[in-house]
């Protein structure tokens, strides 16, 4: 009995031993972790607790428009000219013209000897031109169109625009 | 009128109404534009050619005083008018 009661405390303080180990391994390790981290200033470690958040911020939220987001690109785009179109556009604007009858107007009458304007009305209807399709006409070019056919057909000219 | 005179006037024409139409001010630049346009037409019989020059440089000056006047505009600008929305 004595003997079995003697083996039983030796099996049990192995045991308890054993157990105790890596306790007592892991102890110092805390310790010197502990060690480590804590000359580390405050507000240091703090600081890179933040830049890390930041950075794991900041790469979320540029993953977030590659991943979810499709990247394209719109074009804003006008329809083809023609030449139906370029003449539409052309009477268009010469109908708004204040000194030009509209009822009156045709594709061939000539702004001064039919129309009855002169050249400084000429010079406005160009500029009226320049702003309706968004290119300038030097002056040697603007003084000889003198009929909204003639405009028509130097409008498309520069936008190579054939039939 | 010289074919030389009238390009030149023509061509002063277009320059006066291309940087009257730059006015940031819906006023000014309504105002310049019928202006520039009554004066060309007030003048457009005048055969005197010590007249014409005399307009002509005029012109020249009223155009560098609506450059400048531009550019002082668009350093000011202000609201746009109820008008012009």
């Amino acid at each position: 009995m004595l003997n079995l009661g003697v083996m039983a405390s030796r099996v049990l303080v192995r045991y308890v031993r054993s157990l105790a180990r890596p306790s007592a391994r892991l102890c110092p390790v805390n310790v010197t972790v502990r060690a480590a981290a804590a000359p580390l200033p405050l507000n240091q470690r703090s600081f890179s607790l933040l830049s890390c958040s930041q950075r794991t911020r900041q790469t979320d939220q540029t993953r977030v428009p590659g991943s979810l987001v499709q990247l394209s690109r719109q074009y804003g785009d006008l329809p083809p000219l023609t030449l139906e179109s370029i003449k539409d556009r052309v009477m268009y604007v010469l109908k708004l013209y204040d000194k030009v009858n509209p009822e009156t107007i045709l594709v061939t009458s000539h702004f001064i000897k039919d129309l009855g304007l002169d050249s400084l009305d000429q010079v406005e209807i160009i500029m009226a031109m320049e702003d309706e399709f968004g290119f300038e006409i030097p002056d040697s070019e603007a003084e000889k169109l003198m009929t909204p056919d003639e405009i028509v057909q130097y409008i498309a000219d520069k936008k190579d625009v054939y039939e | 009128m010289a074919s030389s005179s009238r390009t030149q006037v023509l061509s002063l024409y277009r320059m006066l109404i291309r940087e009257c139409k730059k006015f940031p001010s819906y006023n000014y630049r309504t105002y310049a534009l019928r202006r520039v346009q009554d004066g060309f037409r007030e003048n457009r019989n005048v055969d005197n050619p010590k007249l014409l020059d005399r307009l002509l440089s005029q012109a020249r000056e009223d155009l560098a005083v609506i450059k400048r006047q531009v550019s002082i505009g668009h350093l000011y600008s202000a609201q746009k008018t109820i008008v012009e929305e």
